[in-house]
């Protein structure tokens, strides 16, 4: 049967998120708040998410780019980020987050430079596998 | 069995009446309430700061005009029970916001307030502050039933100020007040109470 196929596939790319450690505890606690009334609860959530996370992203950006960095205010923009990413359940994004702020509290720039492109990976790394989890989910 | 369902109903009627003002910077946890407080089958609002939440207390403005302002709101009806506020927002702090209501005519209103940051003296400072709880986010169902207590209490003063308001409307003339509709009313509250409580705990 299609569905009892696209169902197991679905339950190895979530059981294979986690053993990653790209996804925590919150996501099942998002999956857990989908019901009749809200059926398409997860993927609204995760679409927000990558709706503010990429304008956090581009202000972050901008921010990385002036000539004396501003930590205080890279700091503020990444507690957003690590908030937003955090109530998804994005486990290895939430610790490059931590990453990037104690560089900053560091006042490193290169650190936060650093950090700051391999959270870019991370984040676009989770977003292509979620796409493609959801996109089986509708199946 | 009876009072049972005369007390669920009572509860349920009591929450479609609960209204609880959310305030909170970030869509997606604004989103992650709205879902939550669902269950609670109560209503909500959601502003997206500390001044907005002030301006929808009518606490916007010197200190003289916005007491008067919230007080007419509150006579006009716009009720409010909970307020759930974010700690970090740009602006106005959910501690800044707390401290404003708690010297208003809303200060009654038990105030939440919800971080991210897992600080134990920002923790301290705003349960001194005034705040009912201190909530972790990201928010889940078991922290909403960490509130049941707000609701609890909101319940306990409605069925006061019930008994209070029909002791009010009876004939003024009368000096002495009828023990009868005091004593019946009380005991109700006080059974429904009971058994909420009972309920809760399982």
């Amino acid at each position: 049967m299609d569905t009892n196929h696209s169902r197991r596939q679905l339950a190895a790319m979530k059981q294979s998120l986690f053993d990653q450690g790209l996804l925590d505890e919150q996501f099942i606690q998002l999956e857990e708040l989908q019901d009749d009334a809200n059926p398409n609860f997860v993927e609204e959530i995760v679409t927000l998410h990558y709706r503010d996370s990429s304008r956090l992203i581009s202000s972050i950006e901008q921010a990385l780019k002036e000539r004396n960095l501003d930590f205080n205010k890279l700091d503020t923009l990444m507690h957003q980020f690590k908030g937003s990413s955090s109530s998804i359940g994005a486990k290895k994004v939430k610790a490059e987050c931590n990453l990037f702020r104690e560089y900053c509290r560091a006042g490193n720039a290169e650190g936060c430079m650093r950090s700051f492109q391999q959270l870019k990976k991370e984040h676009a790394a989770l977003r292509k596998k979620l796409e493609a989890y959801f996109q089986v989910s509708r199946v | 069995m009876e009072l049972v369902n005369n007390s669920q109903k009572l509860k349920q009627q009591h929450q479609q009446h609960f209204h609880v003002l959310v305030v909170d910077d970030s869509v997606i946890d604004r989103k992650l309430l709205e879902r939550l407080l669902r269950d609670s089958s109560c209503k909500a609002t959601f502003v997206d700061s500390g001044d907005k939440a002030l301006k929808y207390l009518g606490l916007l403005g010197d200190n003289a005009s916005s007491t008067s302002n919230s007080e007419s709101l509150q006579q006009n009806g716009i009720k409010v029970n909970l307020i759930m506020t974010d700690y970090c927002m740009p602006g106005m702090s959910g501690y800044d916001l707390l401290k404003r209501i708690k010297g208003s005519s809303w200060k009654d209103v038990p105030v939440v307030i919800m971080s991210s940051e897992n600080v134990p003296s920002r923790i301290t400072m705003c349960l001194e502050g005034g705040a009912e709880e201190f909530l972790l986010k990201p928010l889940q169902q078991s922290d909403l039933k960490k509130l049941q207590p707000c609701f609890l209490k909101s319940f306990e003063q409605q069925s006061a100020d019930r008994s209070v308001a029909s002791h009010n409307d009876n004939d003024n003339e009368r000096t002495a007040l009828s023990p009868e509709h005091g004593f019946k009313l009380q005991f109700v509250s006080t059974i429904a109470t009971t058994i909420l409580r009972f309920w809760n705990s399982l």
